[in-house]
């Protein structure tokens, strides 16, 4: 081999450490970016693949109790291509013999063998139940210990229990696709209906339409004229939601996502880059010398440069051979996780070309943008500078005027705040004084740690405030509909005879009854615009604690008046108190006015309110209801669990006809959980950040190490052992760290609002108000001074083990 | 008579600018070297002997005058200070030895990766002929059996033998050497010393070598006092010697 490309060869090969470290900051960053951009191709396309595959119902209609002959007039409608009849019912279900009860949506199916819109596909076991046999979607697993062959008790109407066989455990990637809080389902065949005293009737059709199944327009105009077709012959229709085959209902929520995590792994992409920069000119200024050499030899420009920049595309190369093969797996394991909480099918496992691309130009570029201006100005020096090492940063050196005069700035300050301390009787170890000068002495190096830990520090906190925001967020959310248990009867009862009933219970305090009733928002051309549900509690109800962005909360006189939630904007963008709304309400087109608007989340489509007090006129329930909202005297999940049970066994006891009773804050679990895998994800990026910060800082405390050598070596003449020249070594590490920390502190504000305003507004499509805690900030303080202990043991014990005869012999 | 000179300082001077101002370190030099002379620039330290050397191995710019230097084939003759730091280099690695005091050789490369490294950067010889040149000279300054070994291996007179060996890799006709000996006990410095009268003597180099050490001047065919940046005064530094360089 020639000579100078052994000498690259050396390079890389001689100085493990620093190769590794510029390798692995490289490869931190291609990591991140080969994670994110693989992931997000594979899920686009799979997540819409799988959904498709599965002939998703293009229009789905919520209805009242239909039979086979509207199932036969929905099928001849025009523009209908398949169309299957379900029904859908909610049951309490238990695994015999265990005593936790879970929720299930059961799915009578009409015709396992017929199965052509929102397929079963296998999974284990059969595909179809016989009587009082029952499939279990594979997501009901997580809630149910269940496999093939077990039997699953049902609790029916009357209170009575109903024992069905598993038979078969099936994935239903369409049916719940866009409803986070869907509960799981299990498939019965129509003939157990009975069984589970249900009649043999439908309440869910699942359409697709004929052509241009992509065409949302299209596919909302079939849904129109099928729902008209529906009512003219006397069915209600509750409910439509619409979706295009190929783009899965959550799609644009995941992409939104994906979004922050590629801008997060950008951002340590960028802070990698500053790292490798300044590693190479670190480098580089090492290497005066040899250039000088090299040069005095015959050595010119053009040759200096292509041995650096070989130099630099090695380490590409290697952090590439580290980074790709982890970031395909990487990429497929997040896209794996995504897929697995929302319920969809990846192709298997692949490389993406695309994302292999991007990491080879990110993992090659990163370091020639980082490396190019050390090492164009490396290859331009003079013999004469590169031989008397110029810019070797040796502080003896009279150029360096800038550098000594802020260094002897800051011993001043050091000076007289040592004075200042020591005259009220602090003294300080001398070994921290030293460290504190080290640390200012090589301003520009210590600059770009601390923007590499601060940016990993703000982003980490700011995580963690994010994480408390959307909590809190749900949280409000779910006051509206703060029950601690919410009591469902199959008829109708009178409010005060419930409300002594639940009074006799132990740890009651308050019942109310409330309403719903769904309604249709109407365009001025007579179009249907959306369905909304009204929730009707008592107008003074202590339960709903709104977040009113415009008017006014619904009030106990108010007739034919709504408070609606934001989502009403996107089909009426001008919508504002006082406007009059046409909607159909039972059946009848009305004028009702908009007394207010409140935030919710848009995922459940549009929610109003309206006092229980008109609606119950409304639906000629006066005084009574089927839905109670019982709060209890502790609000906790363990107690509101008890209540609930108690509640169900009391009412029944006494002859109510009870069809459920649940603990308040049970949906809200699932929309808590989906949230936090989000923040797990941003707290995986976080720590990334962060690693790469503790690497730089390992790489700053090395490089200051070797270049005072010298300087430690006269420590150690003097009579400084390992250990103080280790503690020196650590404690500016500890210095650099505390630093970032305190600037993190205030970088986290900024970067918490931009955070939570991207995760939110594609979360709940509305900005959010921000929380702020404490916890993140005091993980990152202990963390950050971990890894700066951690980042500077190595230089230290290196610094440590140098003899004297090293450091004499060194240059 | 200039036309036989190899090497040619015309009204050389080099001013240093620092903080304390202006510092001249070589005042109007004028001087002529033959083809196969062994020139000794003798003078105490700071007197600018190794500022005179970088002017003419064209390390260093000068501040006024001009270093002229005999092309091998036609005896044309080139201001080096007119080329470009690319151009100098690359003629330097051509025609100029340089051996400094430290002897800047390659800590990671061994000892004949380090002879042969001018003679990649030249592109010169074909990599095997530079293997089997670096061999001969390394056996030249008889260290061949330790051609593999890095330089931190060997003693401080082995590796200046070294960075000798390396200064003829492209065999140049002439080699400037700063205080070559500095660093070596005397009979190591006697022993290099025998290696330049042998390259004088033997293969027609001319030799340029710098040295504080007055008691060498007799060793050089000629030798020059310079102090204060001046060369002494009654010597005559136009005259070379030309019983030598009709040697050549
Ligand atoms: N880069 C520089 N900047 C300013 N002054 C310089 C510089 N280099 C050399 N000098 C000054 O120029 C004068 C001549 O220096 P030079 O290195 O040529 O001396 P020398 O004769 O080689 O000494 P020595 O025997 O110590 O090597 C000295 O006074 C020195 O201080
Ligand atoms: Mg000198």
């Amino acid at each position: 081999m020639r000579p100078r490309w052994r000498k690259v060869l050396h390079d890389l090969w001689d100085n493990k450490a620093r190769t590794l470290l510029v390798v692995f900051s490289i490869a931190v960053g291609v990591f991140s970016i080969g994670v994110i951009s693989g992931a997000y191709q594979i899920i686009s396309n799979d997540m819409s693949a799988s959904y498709a595959a599965n002939h998703p119902a293009n229009v789905e209609l919520r209805t009242e109790n239909f039979d086979d002959d509207v199932l036969s007039s929905i099928r001849n409608q025009r523009g209908v291509g398949e169309a299957e009849a379900r029904r859908v019912v909610n049951f309490r279900v238990q695994k015999t013999g265990s005593e936790a009860w879970v929720s299930l949506d059961v799915v009578a199916v009409e015709d396992f063998d017929e199965n052509r819109v929102n397929l079963l596909v296998p999974v284990s076991g059969g595909v179809k139940a016989e009587k009082d046999e029952v499939l279990l979607e594979k997501d009901a697993l997580k809630k149910i210990n269940a496999a093939v062959g077990d039997e699953l008790l049902f609790e029916v109407s009357d209170g009575m229990t109903k024992k069905l066989k598993v038979v078969g455990i099936v994935q239903d990637v369409s049916t719940g696709a866009g409803d986070f809080l869907a509960p799981p389902f299990a498939y019965i065949d129509m003939k157990t209906l009975a069984t589970l005293r249900q009649p043999e009737l439908f309440n869910r059709a699942y359409v697709t339409v004929a052509e241009d199944q992509d065409n949302i327009v299209h596919i909302r105009e079939v849904g129109a004229d099928l729902k008209d077709k529906l009512e003219k012959n006397g069915t209600t229709v509750a409910r439509t939601r619409f979706s295009e085959t190929h783009k899965h209902p959550m799609g644009d929520t995941v992409n939104a996502i994906l979004g922050i995590l590629l801008a997060l792994g950008i951002l340590i992409v960028f802070l990698s880059s500053s790292l490798i920069a300044n590693t190479l000119s670190a480098l580089l200024s090492q290497h005066l010398r040899h250039i000088g050499v090299i040069k005095l030899v015959g050595g010119r420009k053009n040759q200096v440069f292509a041995m650096y920049f070989t130099l630099i595309m090695a380490f590409g190369i290697l952090a590439l051979m580290i980074a790709i093969p982890l970031g395909g797996q990487g990429a497929y394991g997040l896209a794996l996780f995504v897929a697995d909480t929302l319920r969809f099918n990846l192709l298997g496992y692949r490389i993406v070309p695309m994302a292999l691309l991007i990491q080879i130009a990110v993992g090659l570029l990163v370091p020639i943008i980082a490396g190019l201006a050390p090492v164009i100005s490396g290859s331009g020096i003079t013999v004469l500078r590169a031989l008397s090492g110029d810019l070797t940063g040796d502080e003896n050196k009279p150029h360096k005027h800038d550098d000594r005069e802020q260094v002897s700035w800051f011993d001043a300050l050091l000076l007289r705040l040592t004075h200042m301390f020591a005259a009220r009787g602090i003294h300080f170890p001398r070994p921290f004084i030293i460290s504190l000068r080290n640390t200012f002495r090589r301003r520009g190096r210590l600059i770009l740690t601390l923007f590499t830990l601060t940016m990993g520090g703000a982003i980490f906190i700011a995580v963690f405030n994010v994480r408390v925001t959307l909590h809190d967020y749900v949280g409000s959310i779910g006051s509206y509909f703060r029950a601690d248990v919410t009591l469902d009867f199959d008829e109708p009862y009178r409010l005060r005879e419930v409300k002594q009933y639940a009074m006799q219970v132990d740890g009651v305090q308050d019942a109310e009854g409330w309403q719903f009733i769904s309604i249709e928002l109407i365009y001025p051309d007579g179009s249907v615009a959306e369905n909304a549900n009204v929730l009707a509690p008592p107008a003074e109800s202590k339960l709903v604690n709104p977040l009113i962005t415009a008017g006014r909360w619904i009030r106990k006189d108010d007739v034919r008046k709504l408070a609606i939630s934001e989502a009403a904007l996107d089909p009426f963008p001008d919508l504002k108190p006082g406007d009059a709304l046409r909607i159909k309400i039972n059946g009848r087109e009305e004028w009702w006015e908009v007394v207010g608007i409140f935030k919710f989340v848009d995922q459940e489509g549009i929610l109003a309110y309206a006092p229980y007090e008109y609606i119950s006129q409304v639906t000629n329930l006066a005084n009574r209801s089927y839905a109670f909202r019982v709060v209890t005297e502790q609000h906790d999940r363990a107690t509101q669990e008890i209540m609930a049970e108690k509640l169900d066994h009391y009412f029944r006891s006494q002859g109510f006809k009870v069809r459920k009773a649940e603990s308040g804050l049970s949906s809200l679990d699932t929309a808590s959980e989906s949230l936090d895998t989000l923040v797990i994800f941003l707290l995986i990026m976080a720590i990334l950040t962060a690693i790469v910060g503790a690497m730089g800082l390992t790489g700053t405390m090395g490089m200051n190490v070797l270049e005072r050598t010298r300087e430690i070596g006269i420590m150690r003449a003097i009579g400084a052992d390992d250990r103080a020249v280790m503690r020196t070594v650590i404690a500016e590490g500890l210095v650099i760290g505390f630093i970032s920390f305190v600037l993190a502190i205030f970088l986290s504000i900024p970067f918490t609002y931009a955070l939570s305003d991207i995760v939110s507004t594609a979360v709940f499509q509305t900005p959010i108000k921000v929380v702020f805690t404490f916890l993140g900030y005091g993980i990152w303080l202990g963390l950050v001074l971990l890894l700066s202990v951690l980042g500077s043991i190595l230089p230290a014990r290196n610094a440590a083990r140098l003899t004297i005869r090293e450091v004499l012999a060194y240059e | 008579m200039s036309s036989t000179s190899l090497i040619e300082l015309n009204n050389v001077s080099k001013t240093y600018s620092t903080a304390a101002g202006d510092f001249p370190a070589l005042k109007n030099i004028n001087l002529k070297v033959g083809g196969g002379e062994f020139l000794g620039i003798v003078g105490k330290s700071g007197a600018g002997k190794s500022t005179l050397l970088n002017m003419i191995n064209g390390v260093d710019e000068l501040t006024e005058g001009e270093v002229l230097v005999a092309e091998r084939a036609d005896g044309r003759k080139l201001s080096i200070h007119d080329m470009s730091e690319d151009a100098r280099s690359l003629w330097r690695g051509k025609n100029m030895g340089v051996i400094y005091q430290s002897f800047q050789l390659l800590p990671m490369l061994n000892l004949l990766e380090n002879i042969m490294l001018p003679m990649d950067l030249s592109n010169n010889f074909h990599p095997r002929r530079s293997r089997e040149r670096a061999m001969e000279l390394l056996q030249l300054v008889e260290l061949e059996e330790h051609a593999q070994k890095l330089p931190a291996f060997i003693s401080g007179g082995q590796q200046q033998r070294v960075a000798i060996a390396r200064a003829l890799a492209n065999d140049p006709l002439i080699l400037v050497a700063d205080e070559p000996t500095g660093s070596l006990d005397s009979l190591t410095a006697d022993h290099i010393f025998d290696v330049f009268e042998h390259l004088v003597h033997d293969q027609g180099k001319t030799i340029i070598m710098v040295t504080h050490d007055m008691g060498l001047a007799s060793r050089f065919s000629r030798s020059l006092t310079i102090a204060d940046g001046e060369l002494q005064n009654g010597q005559d530094a136009l005259n070379f010697d030309r019983t030598t360089a009709g040697q050549k």
